[in-house]
């Protein structure tokens, strides 16, 4: 899943996360920030949940939550939401799909419990073909019952999912592994099909052009549920004004202009057929576009009346930092980004692994981050494996290639003397960064003293914006051999990682690694059954960090989110980075 | 503002006729230079403002003395060293701690680097790019005002169309244009973009404010060719060089020293709002990066956005009021 915004959190600001969502499970959210970097065991999975959701202790009905903001809102359509604000609030709050996440408060963490279906799916013995069972007594915002040709109408719109479609910004997981991928969707190509999907009374099957174990994950997302027929007549656009509700809210007001929503209760859902959603407040009021985050921030401390009853989704702002963590009323947690550096292996003077290590060696973890205004231990977690605390398969104790534990300021006689033995001093060191940021200059020269008296040749080449930043960070012949992106999951798996990432054909493999030995890897690892594939992918992140060393870890994302003295039940949802809004409840 | 010809003319040439302010023992010639000076000598105002200018002209030139007096580094990035990570403010020095003479004005966030040095420095590159500017700027409205305005027809009203044009140009929006383009030119080498930045910055700040002066002198010099000195030097053939520089320039002193007296301030502020709009110099301290960098924490720090703005204001607030010293003094209407 994106990240809630690219322009807006500053902290992060700098970094083209490419993909981001998914997350973890066993790791507490205490406040003190302190959360451990251990390893999820990929008990994510909890078929059995039942409905009605547990209620929460202490919880009390009424009242208007508001939800504050700086980053706006991206399209609510629930087959393109994509963003982790706007797939959140559907989740939570609007549409009910096959599958979703709910917060745990004994493992205290997310943990993925049937929707729409009576459990997490049915499958073959190699993942391609999926069955879900879906429950009675579902309903429609005006009261009709969503039929079973509701739910094949959302999934096949799924396929319009690409990028001159109907939906350029969603998801592509039905392409890539439902069966008939090449379609172009129900409004690109209306008389097509992808004859993937069958109907047999409640029971809906979906067959897959490849083993797809990670079916029950996709099934969370927004767009694995129904659309009414209304949906269909007119412009996608304008439904997503206005998406019809399943779950316990639905849309009272929406203006994207301004990034103002207001949901009100869906007196047509029922708690009976939820395993994981609660409706204790009246009304949610979202204002997600309201300007300068430090001003924010200060109102949330402040605490003085309608704050008292706000949250925001937004990281805290560093200046705020110290009166937020005494407040008591931070929440803090993991989210599903690593924040890489990405050598570009295709270069010749990066052919050498040694190199590579020696350049992670020499970097100055500490000062950078603290240049670059990162709250450390806060919003960045320093770290050496690829993926990120919290998903499942992750090595408890994490390895260390370097012995440095992915912090320190650096240790340049080590890594002078890998250089000398590899023959490479002088290695020249391309990268960018953005002259308009003046964290971005003094980051650039702790980089560059850093490599300097490491016998790297560090070569900083300027920008003048963070847009040309961006653009030129993706571009694959920029004239930079060290490029600076993030990666988030989509889901807690490993699976939603090493392919996009590492593999040869990988959409966002940025150290250009091209390897048939992991590729082959990679495939045959997400071919294995969820539960299996955890440790698989733990073994596979410390081979390719130890054999190959492609990508030097910056550090690992955190939330680190404020909330008012009336908010109750906002806990951390580590998959998306996200405030467990399906929880909340307003003390009276 | 500008002298008016004919008593500067007079005052040239008549000197040893003019009255009054002259001391009273022995009547000797001076020039307007001279008697400008006598009156700013005696202008307690112009005399503190030169003092306080002097003082930044000191810090500027001896930057890298009075740091190794403090002993502080510029730009050392001890960061993880000084910084306290949970606050990332200074372990040492405001605002969290008292002050210390290591760190006068204490360090800055994140980077630990010492806010005195990056003050001296930023010091030095203000005056720097003020006054080079300056020099560059008076230089050229000298040469256009002076050709243009003896130059009849054609030259004269091709220099004041290239005038209008610089006049019409919208200043910030030039160098908000300027700077993409340098950074693209220079991108590839830190050291190269930090003096292409530099000269850049000063080309930019010469660009645009050249133009009053040369408007200025053009007009005086049009009402001087008229008067009897340089026709009759026209007449014996003196050469138009010649006159241009040795009968025409003398006289138009002081409309040149009150530019350059007036526009330095300026420009002291234009570098300052251009490294805070973040189109300004980035290799090398500057008041308007600090000031940039410190506005989000005043709450919590104010003295690291006070240092580059009291500094600021100033040099600025000296600068001004010596230049409005240096007018009075050569405006032979102020009688004081």
């Amino acid at each position: 899943m994106r990240l809630r915004s690219l322009l807006a959190a500053t902290s992060v600001a700098a970094v083209a996360v490419v993909a981001a969502c998914g997350g973890g499970s066993d790791e507490s959210s205490s406040s003190s920030g302190g959360f451990q970097a251990g390893g999820g065991s990929g008990d994510i999975l909890n078929a059995d949940a039942q409905a009605p959701a547990p209620p929460i202790e202490g919880a009390q009905k009424g009242g208007t939550v508001k939800v504050w903001g700086t980053s706006g809102l991206q399209t609510f359509h629930p087959t393109e939401a994509y963003f982790t604000n706007t797939t959140s609030i559907l989740s939570n709050l609007v549409t009910r799909s096959l599958t979703q996440y709910r917060y745990n408060p004994d493992k205290k963490a997310m943990e993925l419990v049937p929707d729409l279906a009576t459990d997490l799916g049915q499958h073959n013995s190699d993942f391609t073909e999926w069955t879900f069972t879906i429950r009675d007594g579902i309903k429609w915002q005006d009261g009709s019952d969503m039929t079973m040709d509701d739910l094949v109408r959302g999934i096949k719109a799924s396929f319009d999912n690409f990028a001159d479609g109907a939906f350029p910004n969603g998801a592509t997981y039905s392409k890539d592994y439902f069966k008939g991928g090449t379609w172009k969707g129900p409004y690109t190509d209306p008389s097509g099909d992808c004859n993937c999907i069958s109907v047999d009374g409640r029971d809906i099957t979906i067959k897959m052009a490849r083993p797809f174990p990670d079916m029950p994950y996709w099934g969370s997302f927004p767009a694995m549920g129904p659309l009414p027929k209304a949906a269909d007549s007119g412009d996608p656009s304008a439904y997503a004004l206005n998406p019809w509700s399943t779950g316990p809210y639905k849309f009272k007001s929406f203006d994207p202009g301004t990034s103002r929503l207001t949901l009100v209760r869906n007196e047509f859902w029922d708690p009976n057929t939820d395993p994981g959603r609660h409706d204790y407040p009246d009304e949610w009021d979202f204002d997600v576009d309201r300007g300068d985050p430090t001003v924010l921030d200060r109102t949330l401390l402040e605490d003085q009346g309608d704050a008292q009853t706000a949250l925001s989704y937004d990281n805290i702002q560093q200046s705020s930092r110290d009166q937020a963590e005494g407040s008591g009323r931070l929440l803090t947690g993991p989210s599903p980004c690593t924040i890489f550096w990405y050598t570009d292996t295709r270069k010749p003077e990066w052919q050498n692994v040694e190199v590579r290590k020696a350049l992670g060696t020499a970097w100055n973890y500490d000062d950078e981050k603290l240049a670059a205004g990162q709250a450390v231990g806060l919003t960045s977690i320093p770290g050496t494996m690829i993926m990120p605390p919290g998903l499942p398969g992750r090595k408890n104790p994490p390895f260390d290639v370097l012995g440095n534990g992915g912090q320190g300021t650096g240790d340049p006689q080590k890594a002078k003397q890998m250089l000398q033995d590899a023959g490479a001093l002088n290695t020249q060191v391309t990268f960018l960064f953005d002259a308009s940021d003046p964290t971005w200059v003094d980051r650039k020269n702790v980089i560059v003293k850093a490599l300097q008296a490491a016998g790297f040749d560090p070569q900083p080449r300027a920008v003048p914006n963070a847009d040309k930043f961006q653009e030129l960070m993706q571009d694959p012949d920029a004239p930079i051999n060290l490029r600076y992106l993030g990666w988030c999951s989509d889901w807690p798996s490993g699976s939603s990682w090493f392919g996009p990432v590492f593999s040869t054909d990988g959409c966002c493999n940025y150290s250009y690694l091209s390897l048939p030995k992991i590729d082959q890897k990679i495939k045959d690892i997400e071919s294995l059954p969820a539960e299996e594939q955890a440790p698989k992918w733990g073994d596979l992140d410390q081979e390719i960090m130890t054999d190959y060393y492609p990508v030097l870890i910056d550090y690992y994302t955190a939330d680190a989110m404020l909330h008012g003295s009336k908010i109750g039940g906002m806990n951390n949802d580590e998959v998306r980075g996200m405030p467990t809004l399906g929880d909340i409840w307003i003390k009276q | 503002m500008s002298l008016p010809p004919l008593e500067a003319e007079e005052a040239l040439h008549h000197a040893d006729e003019l009255p009054e302010t002259v001391s009273e023992d022995a009547i000797h010639g001076r020039s307007p230079m001279q008697i400008a000076f006598e009156r700013l000598r005696h202008d307690k105002v112009a005399i503190v403002s030169a003092a306080v200018v002097l003082f930044f002209i000191l810090v500027a030139i001896f930057a890298p003395l009075i740091c190794k007096a403090f002993g502080v580094e510029l730009r050392a990035y001890p960061g993880s060293e000084i910084i306290d990570i949970n606050t990332t403010f200074g372990k040492v020095g405001p605002p969290d701690h008292g002050f210390t003479w290591d760190h006068p004005l204490g360090v800055e966030k994140g980077t630990g680097n010492d806010l005195l040095a990056e003050w001296v420095y930023g010091c030095r590159t203000s005056l720097m790019v003020a006054s080079i500017a300056t020099i560059l700027s008076t230089v050229i409205g000298i040469l256009v005002g002076l050709v243009g305005g003896f130059s009849y027809g054609w030259l004269d009203r091709g220099l004041t169309f290239v005038v209008d044009l610089f006049l019409s140009f919208p200043f910030i929006l030039g160098a908000l244009t300027l700077s993409p383009i340098i950074y693209s030119h220079w991108a590839g080498d830190a050291d190269k973009l930090g003096v292409a930045q530099f000269w850049a910055l000063i080309g930019v700040l010469t660009l645009f404010t050249w133009m009053p002066l040369a408007r200025l002198i053009r007009g005086e010099v049009f009402s001087l060719r008229e008067r009897e000195f340089i026709m009759a030097a026209r007449v014996i053939g003196v050469p138009t060089r010649r006159i241009l520089f040795r009968e025409l320039l003398p006289n138009l002193i002081a409309p040149i020293v009150i530019f350059f007296s007036l526009s330095l301030p300026l420009l002291v502020t234009a570098e300052a709002g251009f490294a805070f709009l973040g189109i300004g110099l980035t290799e090398r301290p500057s008041w308007g990066q600090t000031i940039n960098k410190a506005v989000p924490y005043f709450d919590q720090f104010p003295l690291w956005l006070w240092a580059p703005v009291l500094g600021v204001m100033a040099l600025v607030l000296a600068l001004n009021l010596l230049g409005d010293s240096v007018r009075d003094s050569f405006d032979p209407k102020t009688r004081r």
